[in-house]
């Protein structure tokens, strides 16, 4: 990656929405968009001065200690784990090492769907002149892409239906009367589309009194196979889903994310 | 007391800014929490929107049959509607800001609206 390209990139991150969660760390991954180690380097790329950065991803925590846009080592992980890599300062001398640190995130995090970020202050880690090895040559010898960054957000609705997709049982989007995407057995949200959709949007009209815009409507187990419904509406996008009726907050919290 | 019960659920959710508790087979609210200054064609407006999403008459908004509990979050509110568990037309209507732990609000209204159904 020239200097340039790493320049506008970084002005493009910087530029970008900051999505933070409930609790207020930076949200990083969602939806598994980027890979969740791919998005630890970049935030290690991120990183100048030396700072202890904390990632979360559903019940495992992983603490890296990183300087200089590199990334000197893992310095505790949760659930606690025996790897011998954790507190080694990682070097290319020792490309055992540096692939036991690879597979221990992989395992720890590979598959998350989202991912979050602290960044705290730094904490005693190896000696002063190891210095660890940069997010670019990580990301060479763990095969990540980490140039592949998503210089803009995704339109909203998009981003929103790709974050919850995992959430889903079946997906209808439409816009403009045209079907942009599907997933899952969507037949029975085909008939809801054609045959209820309409008469229900004039009649909840009718109750706003104005308020137009983006809107989330969710029916709590409204299948017979107990899945819930939601309408989601925004510009000329509608998206008809059926979702687990447990993942309510998940669903609530990246609409407000990505909404308000 | 149901208003007792209504500002409490208030008081304890930052971002709640009112509540009225209905009855669907009449359509109308018959107790708002004591701080709420919503004017009647609003308090009508929110119990419309709670028959037509909670499927008043059996008849569901969308889908195969009418839920306990529907939401809707705009850009600047999350409003909640739920139906108490023994008297289906018991519902209570919620109007919250847009930043809301949704799952943690429901768990609580939820529990309210029962205290206040079966009359604890």
């Amino acid at each position: 990656m020239s200097e340039l390209n790493a320049l506008a990139q970084k002005l493009a991150v910087l530029s970008a929405r900051e999505i933070v969660d409930q609790t207020g760390a930076r949200m990083i991954s969602e939806g598994g968009s980027p890979a969740p180690v791919a998005a630890i380097l970049r935030e290690v790329d991120d990183t100048v001065l030396e700072r202890c950065l904390a990632f979360t991803c559903g019940n495992a925590t992983i603490q890296i200690i990183a300087a200089g846009r590199r990334m000197r080592g893992i310095l505790s992980v949760s659930p606690k784990s025996d790897a011998d890599v954790i507190g080694q300062v990682l070097s290319r001398e020792e490309p055992d090492m540096v692939q036991a640190a690879a597979d221990l995130l992989e395992e720890l995090c590979g598959k998350a769907e989202n991912m979050t970020v602290r960044s705290l202050p730094p904490q005693p880690f190896g000696k002063g002149g190891e210095r660890g090895i940069s997010a670019d040559g990580l990301a060479e010898l763990w095969g990540v892409a980490l140039a592949e960054v998503d210089t803009g957000p995704k339109p909203p609705m998009e981003q929103f239906l790709t974050v919850n997709a995992p959430a889903f049982s079946s997906l209808l989007h439409i816009c403009n009367g045209e079907i942009v995407s599907t997933a899952g057995d969507f037949a029975a949200l085909q008939t809801i589309w054609s045959t209820q959709v309409e008469a229900f949007r004039k009649a909840h009209k009718k109750t706003l009194r104005g308020e137009e815009g983006a809107q989330l409507i969710c029916l709590d187990s409204a299948f017979d196979d107990g899945h819930s419904a939601a309408l989601a509406l925004y510009e000329d996008h509608v998206a008809l889903i059926a979702y687990e009726a447990e993942r309510f907050g998940a669903i609530q919290a990246s609409w407000q994310r990505i909404f308000t | 007391m149901v208003v007792d019960e209504l500002d409490a659920l208030r008081e304890k959710f930052e971002g709640c800014t009112a509540l009225a508790f209905a009855d669907l087979s009449t359509k109308m609210i018959l107790v708002t929490d004591s701080s709420s200054n919503l004017r009647r064609e609003a308090l009508d407006a929110l119990c419309e929107e709670a028959a037509l999403l909670l499927g008043a008459n059996g008849k569901p908004a969308l889908a195969d049959k009418p839920s306990d509990m529907a939401s809707v979050a705009s850009t600047s509110q999350l409003r909640v509607f739920l139906r108490a568990e023994h008297e289906p037309n018991d519902v209570l209507c919620c109007i919250c800001g847009p930043k809301m732990d949704a799952d943690k609000f429901v768990a609580d209204a939820c529990a309210c609206l029962d205290r206040i159904s079966s009359g604890e």
